[in-house]
């Protein structure tokens, strides 16, 4: 075996594979300068582990800590801006989602409903005295129409779900029922078409300029309250328009 | 136990040995300071991703390496590059190297090309392993082996020992 220095530094170190290790025992004992570089290494190697560490300012423990706890506030803020931001938008999408609105509807049907008398604040039959008292009440009414198949106006009153306020206008008719909403504010489109909740249905139009739910445990009853608001509406529509006209 | 207090247990008590590395490393002791500091601060943001009991030294030199590998890519200088001279020394032997005491020893260390300083620092004070080393200094276990040899023959040269 020729001289490596190399392997000498690694076998100093117990840094050799074993067969290399043997090899190079063997080359030691009969090779004086790498025996040499043995021992010149292995005293160096001693005086660098005795060398005093250079001694850090006393400050500097204080700093290191300082630091981390800078940091450690900004991150929460770094966490805190986007989280209170989804949560917003989340809201806000909640807010003026159609399938949450319908939820929060077909809920308060069943509350009202499931009274033994119905918490009506007023009680009427005729749809035109019906949408005043809501207007005087802070709410832009539909059209509202004094009955459909079969059912007819018993009354209304404002119900808080949520975080919204509608007006709520009940229908009954034998075992059958039908609430009308008037949902203040925006609400998205998309599933606006009729929805299921439970054993109800539900369904959400725009008309009039106002949204308009629709809550009721037979489909066929829906579709039918629907008809009449548009057609008041278009009714409505016509008769303003007549009126208008030059004689 | 909260994730800080941890830290604080784990990794602070390595300050001491990590800035004798880091004044070691960038020779002058304001350097050293903010190198401790901001390994300190990105092991912190990265504490998450150490796994408890393992080697919490080991993993605080790497960052330490880091760092300072950044600060020299910022400067657009790397000290990989003194690799490539020769292996002669870069300055000639101190004076009073026959003083005895650290303080020759410590000049002569200081003298060394920092690649060299660096294997021999971490094998040679702070008693690391050649593995332990490489995966600091993200180098082959053969160039760890190279560099120390290269480090002790240079340091025998200013020391005024026989190479």
């Amino acid at each position: 075996m020729t001289c490596e220095a190399e392997k000498v530094t690694g076998f100093v170190d117990g840094a050799l594979p074993p067969d290399e290790r043997v090899r190079l025992e063997e080359h030691l004992l009969e090779c004086a300068q790498c025996r040499a570089q043995v021992e010149a290494e292995r005293a160096l190697r001693a005086r660098l582990g005795a060398l005093p560490g250079p001694e850090p300012s006393p400050a500097l423990a204080a700093r290191v800590r300082g630091g981390l706890q800078k940091d450690r506030r900004p991150s929460r803020l770094r966490w805190a801006l986007p989280l209170a931001a989804a949560l917003a938008l989340f809201a806000f999408w909640a807010h003026t989602a159609p399938g949450v609105v319908a939820t929060q509807m077909a809920w308060d049907h069943d509350h009202c409903f499931g009274r033994k008398t119905l918490p009506a604040k007023v009680w009427t039959a005729d749809g035109a005295f019906m949408g005043t008292w809501l207007q005087q009440h802070g709410t832009d009414p539909p059209n509202v129409p004094d009955g459909a198949a079969g059912l007819e106006l018993v009354g209304g009153r404002h119900c808080s779900v949520g975080n919204r306020t509608l007006a709520h206008v009940y229908y009954t008719g034998g075992q059958r029922r039908l609430s009308l909403y008037v949902v203040p504010g925006w609400v998205r489109g998309g599933r606006a078409g009729e929805m299921r909740r439970g054993d109800k249905t539900v369904r959400i139009l725009h008309t009039g300029g106002v949204t308009v739910g629709l809550v009721s445990e037979q489909a066929e009853v829906v579709e039918a309250f629907e008809r009449a608001l548009t057609t008041t509406y278009a009714q409505a529509v016509v008769r303003t328009l007549v009126a208008a006209l030059p004689d | 136990m909260t994730r800080d207090e941890i830290f604080q247990n784990e990794a602070l008590p390595h300050l001491r040995s990590l800035y004798g590395s880091a004044f070691r490393m960038t020779r002058n002791a304001h350097d050293a300071e903010d190198l401790v500091q901001e390994t300190f601060l990105r092991a912190y943001r990265a504490f998450d991703r150490f796994t408890p009991g393992t080697n919490i030294r080991a993993w605080l030199y790497t960052i330490l390496h880091r760092v300072r590998t950044d600060a020299f890519r910022k400067a657009s200088r790397s000290p990989q590059t003194v690799e490539m001279e020769g292996e002669g020394p870069p300055v000639p032997p101190p004076q009073d190297a026959l003083a005895g005491g650290g303080e020759d020893l410590e000049r002569a260390l200081q003298a060394l090309p920092e690649v060299f300083r660096m294997a021999v620092v971490l094998r040679d004070v702070q008693d690391f392993t050649y593995e332990e080393i490489a995966h600091i200094l993200e180098v082959p276990v053969g160039t760890v082996m190279s560099r120390i040899h290269r480090g002790r023959a240079q340091l025998r040269t200013l020391l005024g020992e026989q190479g």
